[in-house]
């Protein structure tokens, strides 16, 4: 036989450790709850509204980032941070603050009304416009520069993302609650959404944890976690529900066991190749995508622990506790669809629907 | 189908994706000559080209307040008419508001009222009525707000002088407008003017503000208020001017404006010309003001403020120090039209050219490297077996972009990220099947109906394990913004061809060999 990474015929008690992997995730919540506390809950210029601009000095050399502090402060912009972008002699800087191109309270009502028809007023639109101004005074006071990104959102956009996040990540919960609930079982479904918001909560600790901000990037690989972390549960789910279907007496216990077991080295391997393709964005992607690729590098790694030692636990625990003694493990097996050959349509709803009509209630 | 069909009308299908996929190898100038290049190619986001994206939203509010200001305008008028004295109308936010004096007129201004189908009374009290516009016409101004405001954008952008080529102008939701410029890392000045252009008869005009009220001690006459002349690079107040509040004529009686130069002054000025109609307040304007100052103001900044010498009608210069670039800028504004209500800028991302095509060098490389990884742990880990999934798996990459290039999708940096994934979910499907197979051997089964059973138990696992990927890249992509919508088409494409790839052509590849044939052993 050729190499393989984890022998045939492993008998590891993944389920007996339930209570140690409950108290490390839970854990590393109350940690990256705590981290809260400390480091913040830090939401990037998407969520948060504000602007980040980032700058190159054509001129070789010797710009600072106090010259730059000095720009920004003489402009009277509050609270900004100005951060050298990559190596000490790089002339690239990011400057990020509060606000951006919007006009405050333009237009006063007019006291007759018949100017305010006639009279639209727009003065203030320049004088406020920060964004125009510092790059117009450190190109006067430091030196030729080009505009290597500006990101501004306005309160009200950020404000509207933040709610299109929090409405994105439910939703994708919820549907893949309702797919799991007809592929499966619904007794199955509420396992896999453990494991899942298990995934999202500790990577977002650990996010917390280092201190990094949540912008849209993380968003994007919070929900690809969402998807991705559940093809690991998947594989081990359809085992479970292929082991019960061979017998008609078992112990659930056992079952879960072997079959986490029989899939360990599927589970592994293709986190593993998708760890591969995600480091190789992280460290060669650039620093756009570095938040993304970080992200979902943990993940991917919180997933795949989670889908061998929480997501069946979580199935075992709800059993016994909800499924009604012996007899429910069975239930699963019975209601479990047989297969069959799949359609060629791969429209989410289509098949649901489909497939809904199909069943014998 | 026998399996020379099957392998014939699958290598035709990526080869077809995969000469559509050569387009983006190749100069679009390259494409265009070459009969044998597809035209089409992936077009490049904004944040891979450089280029600025900004949202805007124009302030509808202030269209339903100079409506309301029409109505009042007619509304004062039959008051008037009907000699209601002791009323008072007013407009205040999105309210017109109308006090009386005597009870009996609050009821003949509500008869009047009757016949406004565009009003509706939402308050009433013995000494006022409040009014608003119905929800209907309400809807309409700002919907005819929106088509002006998109219109004046539009003949910014394509202005054949100072326009920027390939930008884009369009409606996003219902209050706002989405203007893309690729190219270019700066907005240009033209879109950071309201363009709202009016001439006013100076009243008087002084060195600071200051100066000017201590000149009248008992104030400003009514209705007039002060404007600026300011110097361009400073921002210094050069003069102030008294001038009233409402503009002798406005931008609005245009036809045409152009760039000029007076050889005399040795300086760039904008000549333009009025419409019929504008020639005529124009010339009575001008005829009965002869030696007057006439302040020339744009956005509330007076540009200049010349002596009226003559009377003239139909074609005039206006002159404020211009450079050439500035006499343009202000030229194609006053062409364009100015944008009835100002505007505020609600989101901008913009990338430097350079930073893009920075991307774009990372992004290859991270795929590339990416690939050449997990090729490296198939072949090394499945041997033959992992051959053939390296090589659905490049069949899968150039399906993805030969789609996206024949449909003429969009990449952005997070479309390459999506790419990169893409390559480290598909050997996953690969990974299911071999491992099953690999059981299905150490469970004894010879070589073929070990592969058999291996590819119909993996077929429900994989088909699962995508399905729920593609629900949430579909969750993404209904909510996700920009460019992070083209990481979450990267994906879900990526998701259906790597499906087809694993399925379809890694399962081929065993039918090919060992096929029939009779093996003792895999290579898996």
């Amino acid at each position: 036989m050729p190499f393989q990474i984890v022998k045939p015929g492993t008998q590891f008690d993944f389920l007996g450790k339930w209570r140690i992997c409950v108290t490390i995730s839970a854990l590393l919540v109350l940690i990256g709850l705590l981290g809260i506390q400390v480091r913040g809950f830090r939401l990037g210029i998407d969520f948060a509204g504000g602007t980040e601009v980032q700058v190159r000095f054509l001129d070789a050399g010797g710009v600072h980032e106090g010259d730059i502090r000095e720009v920004v402060s003489g402009l009277g912009i509050p609270n900004a941070s100005v951060t050298r972008f990559g190596g000490a002699d790089s002339q690239e800087f990011l400057i990020k603050f509060r606000g951006g191109r919007e006009t405050e309270a333009v237009a006063e009502p007019d006291a007759s009304g018949d100017a305010a028809a006639e009279d639209v007023e727009t003065a203030g639109e320049a004088a406020e416009d920060r964004i125009f101004l510092l790059q117009e005074t450190l190109e006067e006071t430091i030196g030729p520069l080009e505009v290597q990104r500006v990101e501004f959102v306005g309160p009200k956009v950020g404000a509207e993302l933040r709610e299109d996040g929090v409405k994105a990540m439910a939703i994708a919960c919820m549907l893949i609650l309702i797919y799991i609930g007809f592929r499966f079982s619904l007794r199955f479904a509420p396992g896999a959404v453990i494991a899942l918001i298990h995934d999202v909560t500790i990577t977002s600790s650990v996010w917390i944890l280092l201190g990094l901000e949540f912008d849209l990037r993380v968003l994007a690989a919070l929900l690809a976690i969402i998807g991705y972390s559940l093809n690991d549960t998947i594989i081990v789910y359809d085992r479970i529900r292929e082991n019960m279907e061979l017998r008609t007496k078992y112990d659930l216990k056992e079952v879960l066991n072997r079959s986490v077991n029989q899939t360990l080295s599927r589970t592994l391997l293709t986190s593993l190749t998708t760890l591969a393709a995600v480091l190789s964005l992280l460290v060669l992607g650039g620093a756009v995508i570095r938040p993304f690729a970080l992200a979902m590098a943990i993940g991917i790694l919180v997933g795949t622990y989670s889908s061998i030692y929480i997501a069946s636990p979580s199935l075992l625990w709800l059993e016994t506790r909800f499924g009604g003694g012996s007899d429910g493990p069975r239930a699963i097996a019975r209601e479990a669809p047989k297969r069959e050959t799949p359609k060629r349509s791969t429209a989410k709803t289509a098949k649901a629907g489909s497939r809904r009509r199909r069943r014998p209630s | 189908m026998s399996l020379r069909w099957r392998l014939g009308s699958v290598a035709a299908l990526v080869l077809l994706l995969g000469y559509l996929a050569l387009a983006n190898f190749f100069a679009e100038e390259r494409r265009a000559q070459a009969w044998y290049l597809p035209d089409e190619g992936l077009r490049l986001g904004l944040d891979l080209q450089g280029g600025i994206h900004l949202v805007i939203s124009p302030d509808l509010e202030a269209a339903v307040a100079q409506e309301l200001g029409h109505i009042e305008d007619g509304l004062a008028e039959q008051l008037e008419e009907k000699k209601i004295t002791g009323a008072r109308t007013f407009v205040e936010g999105n309210r017109l508001e109308v006090t009386v004096a005597a009870a009996s007129d609050a009821q003949a201004i509500r008869e009047l009222v009757k016949d406004y189908e565009t009003l509706q009374v939402v308050g009433s009290d013995a000494e006022r009525l409040t009014l608003t516009l119905t929800d209907e016409w309400r809807d309409q101004v700002h919907e005819r707000a929106m088509l002006q405001v998109l219109e004046v954008y539009r003949r910014r952008v394509d202005d054949p002088q100072t326009g920027i080529p390939e930008s884009v102008v369009t409606r996003q939701g219902q209050d706002r407008v989405l203007i893309q410029f690729p190219g270019i890392s700066r907005i240009p000045d033209i879109f950071r003017k309201t363009g709202h252009l009016e001439f006013k008869l100076v009243q008087d005009a002084d060195q600071s503000e200051e100066l000017l009220r201590a000149k009248h001690p008992d104030g400003f006459p009514e209705g007039a208020e002060v404007v600026f002349e300011r110097d361009k690079e400073t921002q210094r107040i050069l003069r102030a001017y008294l001038v009233s509040q409402t503009a002798d004529i406005t931008g609005d009686y245009l036809t045409d404006a152009r760039v000029g130069f007076d050889s005399r002054q040795a300086e760039w000025q904008v000549d333009f010309t009025w419409s019929r109609e504008g020639a005529e307040i124009f010339a009575a304007l001008t005829e009965k003001s002869i030696d007057e100052l006439l302040a020339i103001i744009l956005d509330g900044q007076v540009y200049s403020a010349p002596q009226i010498r003559a009377r003239i009608s139909r074609s005039g210069v206006i002159t404020g120090r211009f450079s050439s670039e500035d006499a343009a800028d202000l030229a194609v504004i006053l062409r364009a039209g100015a944008l009835p209500i100002s505007v505020n800028i609600e989101e901008e991302r913009t990338i430097g050219p350079a930073l893009g095509a920075d991307s774009i060098r990372s992004g290859v490389w991270a795929a590339a490297v990416g690939l050449l990884l997990v090729v490296a742990f198939s072949v090394g880990y499945y041997r033959l077996s992992g051959g053939y999934a390296s090589l659905s798996l490049l069949a899968n990459l150039l399906m993805v972009v030969g789609l996206m290039s024949l449909f003429e999708g969009t990449l952005t940096l997070p479309g390459i990220a999506g790419l990169v994934l893409t390559v480290g979910m598909a050997i996953d499907a690969n990974v299911i099947i071999f491992e099953r197979i690999r059981e299905e051997l150490r469970g004894g089964k010879a070589p073929r109906p070990a592969i058999a059973t291996g590819f119909r138990k993996a077929l429900w696992t994989i088909l699962d394990a995508n399905i729920t990927t593609l629900i949430t890249a579909l969750v993404l992509y209904e909510y996700g913004t920009g460019p992070i919508k083209g990481f979450a088409v990267t994906l879900s494409v990526g998701i259906l061809t790597s499906v087809f790839a694993a399925l379809v052509i890694t399962r081929l590849a065993f039918a090919v060999y060992p096929g029939t044939r009779h093996v003792e052993q895999l290579s898996i």
